[in-house]
């Protein structure tokens, strides 16, 4: 936590070297500091396709550059890109057909059972694509890139409780989904 | 049936995350992008203060207290008029003040 204020300190004080100088070095300093998680949330929300995703990390950056006078500390400078990127990323869904993908992820009732422990980490992957893209996007920010539910909310410009709704929607059909591999990992510890 | 409890999912959730992007060069590209930022430019700001002061004196200009206040200082005398104009006055740069500080602190 303590890490946390510190990094969203020093990301404060570059924004404001950036602003008052136009200084291209701590800007450059911003990027450096923040482009792996932007482009890891980008990577996820458009399932992997990697150059559209840096495609739109870049536009990101250029307009957090652009707008960053209207930068106004209410929130962590991170989680106000995560929020640009968001805003670029649901552009680009209305242009392309990265949301017809996202939609034809209907929700299901049951996965098939898992055989090995050892692909549970695909078979969650393959559950999360089944929930609504609202649960997949919102455990995404909360359980993955470790936004708070405020912080989630602000980003996807939802309610408070809709976020905590669907955080509790999408774990409990995770649970549900995935109950088979905790009852496989119980009977293997009992002799 | 073993419960799966929700710390289990979120440790399960955070595991499948790769973490963060290795730069290899993104941030040059975005750098190299990067275009000059224009300044905002301060001639709006002084001209909507010209403007503003220019439209309070004609509106204040045939106001019978403002005529008293005026005729009050001219003759060195503190006389109603002119003190509230003047509190009227002090009110509106003390709230200029607090407005500038807590955009300064903003920033």
């Amino acid at each position: 936590m303590a890490d946390s204020a510190a990094e969203a300190r020093i990301d404060q004080i570059l924004v404001a070297r950036a602003l008052l100088g136009d200084d291209r070095r701590a800007f450059e300093q911003l990027v450096r500091r923040n482009q792996g998680m932007v482009r890891a949330q980008l990577r996820r929300l458009l399932q992997s396709d990697e150059a559209a995703a840096d495609d739109l990390a870049q536009e990101t950056f250029l307009l957090a550059w652009r707008k960053l006078g209207q930068f106004r500390n209410e929130a962590r400078f991170s989680t106000w890109l995560h929020r640009i990127a968001y805003g670029c990323f649901l552009q680009a869904c209305r242009t392309k057909s990265w949301a017809a993908r996202r939609a034809q992820d209907d929700e299901m009732e049951h996965l098939p059972t898992p055989v090995q422990a050892m692909d549970l980490r695909l078979d969650l992957a393959r559950a999360m694509r089944h929930l609504s893209t609202a649960e997949q996007t919102v455990l995404l920010h909360c359980a993955q890139l470790g936004l708070s539910h405020e912080e989630a909310a602000y980003v996807l410009a939802m309610p408070l409780g809709t976020v905590k709704t669907h955080a509790t929607r999408g774990k409990a059909k995770l649970k549900t989904w995935l109950a088979a591999w905790h009852d496989a990992a119980g009977e293997e510890r009992i002799p | 049936m073993n419960s799966i409890h929700d710390d289990d999912i979120d440790a399960l959730l955070r595991q499948s995350f790769d973490g963060p992007i290795a730069d290899d060069g993104f941030c040059d590209r975005v750098m190299q992008q990067l275009s000059r930022r224009r300044r905002p430019s301060a001639w709006p700001l002084a001209a909507g203060v010209l403007v503003g002061a220019a439209m309070c004196s004609l509106s204040l200009f045939t106001s019978p207290l403002w005529r008293a206040a005026w005729h009050g200082w001219l003759v060195g005398e503190w006389s109603n008029s002119s003190i509230i104009m003047l509190s009227i006055m002090a009110g509106m740069s003390l709230l200029a003040l607090a407005w500038t500080l807590a955009e300064a602190d903003d920033h």
